[in-house]
This record gives structure tokens, C-alpha cells and sequence, in this order.
């Protein structure tokens, strides 16, 4: 420098300096993109005044009207447009954060499979990952969506059981669910204590590990007192029997429903400013009751089925005793009736035993065509001792399935109209108004633990209780989680290969056994390889539910989408979606970084 | 004194393929009973699938609709305009195999291309009348067009100019020159669609590579308005999905220029949008390979006298490309399947040509629907050219001993 500034011929121009033209360019550059950001947004605003769109958030207020399937949190139509997109966002978490955790575990277990001894196990985790890597993830979504999932569950009133109150059909899955109670909150300083202590315990072994030189179990002891200390503080916090001031329950027994709410002004009726009361849980007793049906032909996927009747869906296990028979008996042994049920006590098919061998047989069905089946084939059931836990559902609504006892049956004139496939006889016509038998119907509330478990029932239109997954998560979370699988499969082999041989190999030969060597030594070294690009699947993933319009899950893209075509606000709505995407991808490249630094320290 | 023993053959149940067998299926007594196990569920899913696919699908649709599937609504008789524009260029790209037969990889995929045309035209020729002679002739060019790359190799020179000319020519042939009803009319763009549609809108790669390159230089710039400016053009693009981005640019690009929405195609629309997004992941791309190039090459360049740009040019995008022609083959995988996005704009690709058929009266009167058969037959196609070119990327990964150290 100082030569160059000295001799006159070695000094460069100034137009020739690096640094005068670093920032001659720098300043032609923003001046550039000024300029063109400056003809874009004016071009903008001509655009959105000529067409009289909404440039600014003031519509965020107004009200929504946007019907959604699911919602994490509370929402109706009625909520305004940012409480939409909200749930969008939440819906879109709610997605993202179950297919990580299930992509992993299948990842995993294919990626391992991909190194398997065995030939066909090799093979098959192969084909899995490149067949599933290679298929547009749209046409993954539309074929478990379309082709897999709506056609193969059949009806909402005939779902699959599977054990444990799982039921599946075509409107989604429904399984028991803890939900939180009014008595929660006695609960959570007890988890607080329980997770601090846990937390002072992990550090408290850790030293003790560095310090000592025999080996110290850093984890199972803070986790037994976590778990201790959490176990006692639910059964202290649920020791308080007491219901909250006010609590009480609005029930009708013929409709089969009803709500809790907590009666502030004390009138005794649930007035207008009467809050709902989620999660509380109540007992339903109806000491009997009688069921109502008549014979009807339905058509179930395209076929006729004949004199099939249904009731409510009355599982045994809910009463003492469910008996079926015929309104009039007599007249239906006349005309050698019988009843065969298809899933007792509720649905099945009257028949004509024509082949006298007292069993139904194909072909035996009554039906119209023969003039048997119609004029007083009633059916009654009788209920005893019914009784049901219920937990009222978010909004504090209570259900049970809806119960038609004896009398309440609409009068012949009404009926045909109301449902043209049941044919009521005159044994029902008989039957008015006048004849209702009231019956007694005893709701008690139940003084809550801080979580209580909601069980799934199945009445006619929808599934109440539990927790409810539509076939629109369904479909996109498989075909998610099914697409991403099989990319982190490919970096956990990856993973595993790249560990050196002499690693495993040392290993055993000091003895430990192979799925000792595997979890002990292979994987977390492999860890180490894996975590940040699987970790930048899992930011795929995420990216990826933004495929939900071809499953129809309502999750921020599709909410935005729909905000869009409603408001017109096409610059806000856009900068709402790039600014939550951008804000997932910050806290993913968050994590990363954390991830990264973590795992530089490790190495030595 | 010592004898040399002759070599005697492996022991039996090491070696052949009894060997094989017994080391990879049945090395313990778990282990055949996990071979035993799945393999009556392989055997049980394939023969399940086979014999639907034999007898209980209903293949009917996806021959009736080749014409959709291919071209879409593009019309019938000027169907000779796209097929020319394909032979034109499976001509080409069979100079190029024909020339360089001594790469392989290269040969290879010319070789699968033209076993798909092939099987193409087998069906066009059962099931699609008006398009037998086109399909033939588009085999029959890539085929000559390999004989004359290997009986002139010098031909390749030519390439780089055959391909602007294909370019500039194939889009007119395409879009039509002429209003009204001539040979050469003009065709709307919203009539274009099918598999047509998928491939132009892959090609959105070709630009999006020097701007991914310029991306990737400018972000390693050292003036930090131009750094600053990439580094959140890469990382906005590349924070939000290629879904969003499509409808963002839908939305926007005619407010951006002030004109009708009507005034700008979708396919343009799309076109815009899927260009920039896959900028941004190119220049990530060709940034890996710019830090894999060690700083000596760059010091030796300069002390050599070459100057910013030189060295640039001649010394490190080389060497850079040359580390991520791999990821960049990867990177057209994940565009070539993230096409069939462009359904939320409104266009009507390959994917969504598919829902178009199965929502036919034809589709819908056959029983329990032809969604299935459908989508299978579309997933077929798309795995079949994003496997073909995932095994390109593998080869072309051993070749430049790339990932070996």
C-alpha cells in the first residue's frame, strides 16, 4: 500500500480500484432492484385499485363463514378469518408434527431393513424406497385418498371395530382420547415440580457420571421420580370430590342429547351467559326404555337389501338387557316371522323361514314382492338398565344414541314422508302422541380426575366421543408419512454404512451381542450422520401438507386459498403464507443449527 | 519337496448358487422362518395384485384416452405439430447417443427413451388409429437419428445449434403461427395439457440453471448488497413449498405487470414460477459444489494472472458443475415429479389429466370406478422416468468418483 501510494505510475485509477467498483456496482445493483421493486409495487397498487382489491389485513376481523372438518382449537363458521387461518396453521402442525414421528419409525425400520442379512427383506425394503421415492407425492395423496381409503370403509353406521373403541369408516377414524378436565389445573404445578425435579436430578447424575469412575445410570432414576411424582400429584389432585360451584347438565331423553354447563347466575336453567362445560364427565341412566323400528328395504352399495331393521347402536356391554321382538307377536307368528340378527341386539333381517329349518338361509327374506314384510312388522326393542359413561365433547355437548322409546312414534300419516323406505303399519298408526310413555332418565355428573378418557360411540349420523381423524388427515398423513419414510430410510442407510467397519467389528469382538453392537455402537454413531438431512426431511415434510387441497385437509395452504377466493386480498394473503412458511423453516433451521452444534461438540 | 496343490472347488453350500441361497435366505433357523414368512406375504401380495391387474381391473379408459393423456385437449388434427417436435427431439438426443456411444450413461438413456416411445407406439398402434403412422416415425427418427450420430460423430459440434434451432422452431410448431384454421393455426395455450404439458414445464430447468448459477455466485459474493439480496431471494424461495409459490405467482404476476389476469396463460404463470423455485435449489446445488473446490485452485488461477471473471469461468464453475451434475440430475427427479403441481393453477398435466378421465361419463359407468387402474397407470409413467433418471444420477456419481474420498 504504502509503495503504491508513493509511486504515481504503480497507483491504480480509481476506476480500476476493486473497491471502487465493489461498491460501483453495489450501488448500479440497488439501484436496479429499486427500480424494479418500485414499477412492481406501482404496478400493484394500479392494479389492486383498478380491480377495488383489499391491499391491507383490516378484513383478518370480519367474519369467516368457512366451514372445517377439524379443529384443534374451538371454531365456528362464525369466528373471523384470522381464527381460520389459524386453525389452518395448527392443522397444518397438527399434521406435520404426527407424520415426523411416524416417518421416523418407519424410516428406521426400513433403512435397517435395506442392510438385512436376509435376501427378501433387503429386496423388499429396496422396492419400497424406490418406488415410493419416485412417484410424485400428488399421486400418492389422491391414490390413498381416492382409491384406497373413501371406497373400502363402508357407511358411518356400519364402521369397522377395531379392538380397543377404534372404529374406521369412511368419515374417519375414531379412538378414546385423555382429555383435560376442569380439575386440570390442580394438576399442573405437580407436573411442573415433577419435571423440575426430574430435570435437577438428570444434571445431578450427569456429574455424578464424570465424577465417579464406575458407570452411572444418568436417565432411570429422574424418570421414576418424574413419573412418581406425577402418579402422586393425579391422585391428590383427583381426591377433591367436589364438583365446581353450578355445575349441572341439561338433558333430553328422547333426543339423546343434551350439555353441561355451569349454572353462574343460578336460576337452575341454562341461560345465555351460562358457559358450556368441556370434558365433564357424567353418567346417563335410563332404566328402560323401549326402541321402535320398522322393516325397511335399503339399498347398500347398489344392492337391495330386504326387511333389514336397525336400532341405535345399543352395545351389549351398556345395558343389562336388550330383547327384540315383534310390536305384534301373534300376527307375526301367523305369518311365520322370525327375526335373525346381523349384530345383535341392533341390526338384522326378518325372515319368512320357508324351509322350516328354523334358521335364515339366503333367499328367505321377506320381502315385497311376495306381500310379506309390510302391514305391522314393527319391532320393539326393550332396553334395560341402561346406563353410560359419557364425557361431554369440547363444546360440553352429551350424547347418547338417540332414543325413540315406545309412543313416540311418528303417526302413519307423518311417516312415509319423513322416510320413504319404512312402511309403518297400522299397529303404529294406532299408536298417537297421546299414548308417550314418559321415561325416567337419571344424568349424574361425576366429580373428574384432572384427565378423563372419552370413549368413542357410534350413533347414527357421526361419531361422538374420543377423538375424531378424518379420512382427509387419514389420507394425506399416510401418504406423507409413506413418501417421507422412504427418503429417511435411504439417509439412515446412509448412515449406518458410512460408520467404519471396524467399529462394528470391534465391537464384537469385545463381546457384545449384535443388536448390542447395533444400538450401543452403530447407531449412535450413525445418529451423528443422519440427524441433520433427516432433519431437513422432516422440513420437507411440513413444506410437503401443503399438498391437502388434493385430500381435502384443511390446512393453512388450503384455508388460504379458500381466504383468498373469498376476500380477494390475493398481496396479503400471499405475504400471511410466505411469512408462516418462512416462520416454520427458521424454527426447523433453528433446530438444525442446535442440532449441528450439539453434535460437533460430540466429536472429538 | 513341495507340491502344489491343485485348487479344489469352494465347499458346497459356500459358493454358486446354492451358496448364495443358503447365505442370503436361510443362514439360520430366524432367519428361514423370516425368508418362509415374507415370502408368502410377497407371494400373496403379487399374485393379489397380478390377478386384479389380469382380471378384476378395467384397463378400457387408459387406452381410450391416449390422445388426453398425451396432448390433452391439443387438437387431433394438428397432432403431427407436437409429435414432430418430439421426434425432432429424440433425433437429437439420438445424434447424441449415436455419437458419444462410448458413454454410457448417456447411451443408456437414449436407449430407454426409445424403448418407451416403442412401447408407445405398440399401443397406439392396438388402440389409437389416428396416431399409428406419428408414433411410428417418431421411433423411426430417434432410431436414425442414432445411426447418424454413430456414422458422423462429428455431428455433435452441430448440437448446441440444433438445439437453440428446436427451441425457437419447436415452440412456434407448437403455439401456431396463423389465427383461424390453417395447418399452422394458432392453438391457445389452455388447450395444451397431458404429458406434453409435463415436459415443457420440466424444461423450466434449462433457465433456471444460469440463474441458479448466478444465484450461487452472488451469494458468495464479497459486496454484501449482492450477497444479501441472494442470500433471501434462496432462502424466501426455498422457505415455502413449490404449491404455494404456484398460486402466489398465479395471483400475482398479473398484478406485478398490471395487466388482465387473462392476458397471462397459466402455463406462463407456472412456467415463472417453477423457474425461479428451482433456482433457488440450483444455486444451493452449485454452492456445494463451489465450497468443494479447494482455494488453491482459485490462489493458483490468480497468481497465474487470470482475473475475477476468468478464474470464475475457467478455473471454478468448471471443477463446481462438474461436483454437482449428480445433485442437479436429483434436482430435475424432484422437478420432474413436482410438475404435477401445477393442477392448483388450473392447468391440466399429466396428474390431473388423470382426474379429468376418471371423472368421464365412460369412467364413470364402469363398477366401483377406473380411479385405481387410473392412477397406477400414471404412477407407471412417472416412476418409470424418475427411476431411469435416479439410475443415471447413481452412475453418473461412480463416474466422477463422487462421495469417494
Amino acid at each position: 500500500m504504502a509503495l503504491a501510494d508513493r509511486d504515481p505510475v504503480l497507483r491504480i485509477p480509481f476506476w480500476r480500484n476493486v473497491k471502487t467498483i465493489g461498491i460501483l456496482a453495489q450501488i448500479v445493483f440497488v439501484a436496479v432492484i429499486a427500480l424494479g421493486v418500485f414499477v412492481l409495487v406501482t404496478n400493484t397498487l394500479n392494479a389492486l385499485g383498478r380491480a377495488n382489491l383489499p391491499a391491507d389485513f383490516s378484513w383478518l376481523g370480519s367474519r369467516a363463514g368457512i366451514p372445517i372438518a377439524e379443529t384443534p382449537i374451538p371454531y365456528t363458521p362464525n369466528d373471523p378469518y384470522w381464527r381460520a387461518l389459524l386453525i389452518g396453521f395448527l392443522n397444518t402442525l397438527k399434521i406435520a408434527g404426527i407424520g415426523v414421528i411416524l416417518a421416523s419409525l418407519i424410516g428406521i425400520a426400513v433403512g435397517v431393513m435395506r442392510l438385512a442379512s436376509n435376501w427378501l427383506v433387503r429386496s423388499i425394503a429396496t422396492v419400497y424406497i424406490e418406488l415410493l421415492r419416485n412417484i410424485p407425492l400428488a399421486v400418492q395423496i389422491v391414490f390413498w385418498y381416492t382409491a384406497v381409503l373413501l371406497p373400502i370403509p363402508p357407511r358411518i353406521n356400519n364402521p369397522i371395530e377395531i379392538p380397543g373403541g377404534l372404529y374406521l369408516s369412511n368419515v374417519g377414524l375414531a379412538f378414546p382420547f385423555l382429555y383435560p378436565t376442569y380439575r386440570f389445573g390442580a394438576w399442573v404445578p405437580w407436573l411442573v415440580l415433577a419435571v423440575v425435579v426430574a430435570v435437577v436430578g438428570v444434571v445431578w447424575r450427569r456429574r455424578l457420571a464424570q465424577r465417579s469412575e464406575r458407570p452411572v445410570r444418568v436417565w432411570p432414576l429422574p424418570l421414576v421420580a418424574l413419573a412418581a411424582i406425577a402418579a402422586g400429584g393425579y391422585y391428590v389432585a383427583s381426591l377433591d370430590r367436589t364438583l365446581p360451584d353450578g355445575l349441572a347438565v341439561d338433558f333430553t331423553i328422547d333426543r339423546g342429547r343434551g350439555v353441561v354447563y355451569r349454572d353462574l347466575d343460578g336460576n337452575g336453567v341454562r341461560g345465555p351467559r351460562d358457559p358450556l362445560m368441556p370434558f365433564a364427565s357424567t353418567i346417563v341412566r335410563i332404566a328402560e326404555a323401549e326402541l321402535t323400528a320398522s322393516t325397511q328395504n335399503i339399498t347398500e352399495s347398489g344392492q337391495l337389501v330386504r326387511s333389514t331393521f336397525r336400532f341405535p347402536m345399543i352395545l351389549e356391554r351398556n345395558v343389562e338387557a336388550a330383547v327384540v321382538d315383534f310390536g305384534d307377536p301373534e300376527e307375526a307368528a301367523e305369518r311365520g316371522f322370525a327375526i335373525h340378527f346381523t349384530r345383535f341386539p341392533s341390526r338384522g333381517v326378518v325372515y319368512v323361514d320357508r324351509d322350516g329349518d328354523g334358521e335364515f338361509t339366503p333367499g328367505e327374506e321377506s320381502d315385497a314382492e311376495t306381500g310379506i314384510g309390510y302391514g305391522g312388522v314393527r319391532l320393539v326393542m326393550t332396553v334395560v338398565g341402561y346406563e353410560r359413561h359419557i364425557v361431554a365433547d369440547r363444546d360440553g355437548q352429551v350424547r347418547t344414541p338417540a332414543f325413540s322409546p315406545s309412543g313416540t312414534v311418528r303417526s302413519a300419516e307423518v311417516a312415509p314422508a319423513l322416510n320413504p323406505f319404512s312402511v309403518f303399519g297400522g299397529a303404529a298408526a294406532a299408536e298417537s302422541r297421546d299414548d308417550i310413555v314418559p321415561l325416567e332418565a337419571d344424568v349424574e355428573l361425576l366429580p373428574a380426575g384432572p384427565l378423563v378418557l372419552s370413549r368413542v360411540h357410534v350413533p347414527v349420523s357421526s361419531y361422538e366421543g374420543g377423538m375424531r381423524l378424518t379420512v382427509n388427515y387419514l389420507a394425506l398423513l399416510l401418504a406423507l408419512v409413506v413418501y417421507t419414510s422412504a427418503f429417511i430410510g435411504e439417509i439412515v442407510r446412509g448412515g449406518i454404512q458410512a460408520v467404519a467397519k471396524g467399529q462394528r467389528e470391534a465391537a464384537l469382538a469385545l463381546g457384545l451381542s449384535p443388536s448390542q453392537t447395533f444400538s450401543l455402537v452403530v447407531f449412535p454413531q450413525a445418529l451423528r450422520i443422519v440427524l441433520p438431512p433427516v432433519i431437513s426431511q422432516y422440513l420437507n415434510l411440513t413444506k410437503n401438507s401443503s399438498l391437502a387441497p388434493l385430500a381435502g385437509y384443511g390446512e393453512l395452504f388450503v384455508i388460504a386459498t379458500i381466504v383468498q377466493n373469498q376476500t380477494g386480498a390475493s398481496v396479503p394473503v400471499a405475504l400471511l403464507l410466505i411469512a408462516s412458511y418462512l416462520l416454520i423453516s427458521f424454527v426447523f433451521a433453528f433446530v438444525l443449527n442446535i442440532v449441528n452444534d450439539r453434535l460437533a461438540l460430540v466429536e472429538r | 519337496m513341495f507340491e502344489v496343490i491343485p485348487p479344489r472347488p469352494a465347499p458346497a453350500g459356500v459358493a454358486g448358487i446354492g451358496g448364495w441361497i443358503r447365505r442370503n435366505l436361510f443362514s439360520s433357523p430366524a432367519n428361514t422362518l423370516l425368508t418362509v414368512v415374507t415370502g408368502l406375504f410377497v407371494g400373496y401380495v403379487v399374485i393379489a395384485v397380478v390377478a386384479w391387474a389380469l382380471f378384476d381391473a378395467s384397463w378400457g379408459q387408459v387406452w381410450a384416452n391416449q390422445r388426453l393423456f398425451a396432448v390433452y385437449r391439443y387438437p387431433a388434427d394438428l397432432l403431427w405439430r407436437p409429435m414432430a417436435v418430439l421426434a425432432a427431439m429424440m433425433a437429437l438426443i439420438g445424434v447424441m447417443g449415436g455419437a458419444g456411444r462410448s458413454n454410457e450413461i448417456l447411451r443408456g438413456l437414449f436407449w430407454s427413451l426409445v424403448g418407451f416411445v416403442a412401447v408407445v407406439t405398440v399401443i397406439a398402434i392396438l388402440f389409437w388409429p389416428s396416431a399409428r403412422v406419428l408414433w411410428t416415425g417418431v421411433l423411426a427418427a430417434s432410431v436414425v437419428g442414432y445411426a447418424l450420430g454413430a456414422a458422423r460423430p462429428a455431428l455433435v459440434r452441430a448440437l448446441p445449434w440444433a438445439w437453440a434451432a428446436w427451441l425457437f422452431l419447436g415452440f412456434f410448431l407448437l403455439y401456431g403461427v396463423t389465427p383461424g384454421s390453417g395447418l399452422l393455426r394458432i392453438v391457445p395455450a389452455r388447450d395444451w395439457g397431458g404429458f406434453m404439458l409435463t415436459l415443457i414445464l420440466f424444461t423450466g430447468i434449462v433457465p433456471s440453471f444460469p440463474l441458479g448459477v448466478a444465484l450461487a455466485l452472488g451469494r458468495r459474493s464479497k459486496l454484501p448488497a449482492i450477497k444479501y439480496t441472494c442470500i433471501a431471494f434462496i432462502e424466501i424461495v426455498r422457505g415455502a413449498p413449490l404449491i404455494m409459490w404456484l398460486f402466489v405467482a398465479s395471483l400475482l404476476l398479473p398484478l406485478f405487470l398490471n395487466t388482465d389476469p387473462n392476458n397471462l396463460p397459466a402455463i406462463l404463470r407456472a412456467y415463472v414460477a417453477i423457474t425461479l423455485f428451482s433456482a433457488a435449489y440450483m444455486a444451493e446445488n452449485v454452492r456445494g459444489g463451489l465450497q468443494s473446490v479447494p482455494r488453491g485452485q482459485t490462489e493458483a488461477a490468480r497468481a497465474l494472472g487470470l482475473g475475477g471473471w476468468l478464474t470464475t469461468s475457467l478455473i471454478v464453475l468448471p471443477q463446481a458443475l462438474r461436483a454437482v451434475i449428480p445433485a442437479i440430475v436429483g434436482q430435475a427427479i424432484g422437478l420432474f415429479k413436482d410438475t404435477s403441481l401445477v393442477f392448483i393453477v388450473g392447468l391440466a398435466d399429466f396428474f390431473r389429466v388423470t382426474e379429468i378421465v376418471a371423472n368421464q361419463p365412460a369412467s364413470l359407468r364402469v363398477t366401483g370406478g377406473v380411479k385405481l387402474e387410473l392412477y397406477l397407470f400414471v404412477a407407471l409413467i412417472y416412476f418409470f422416468f424418475a427411476y431411469r433418471m435416479s439410475i443415471a444420477s447413481r452412475q453418473l456419481e461412480k463416474q466422477l468418483g463422487v462421495g469417494t474420498r
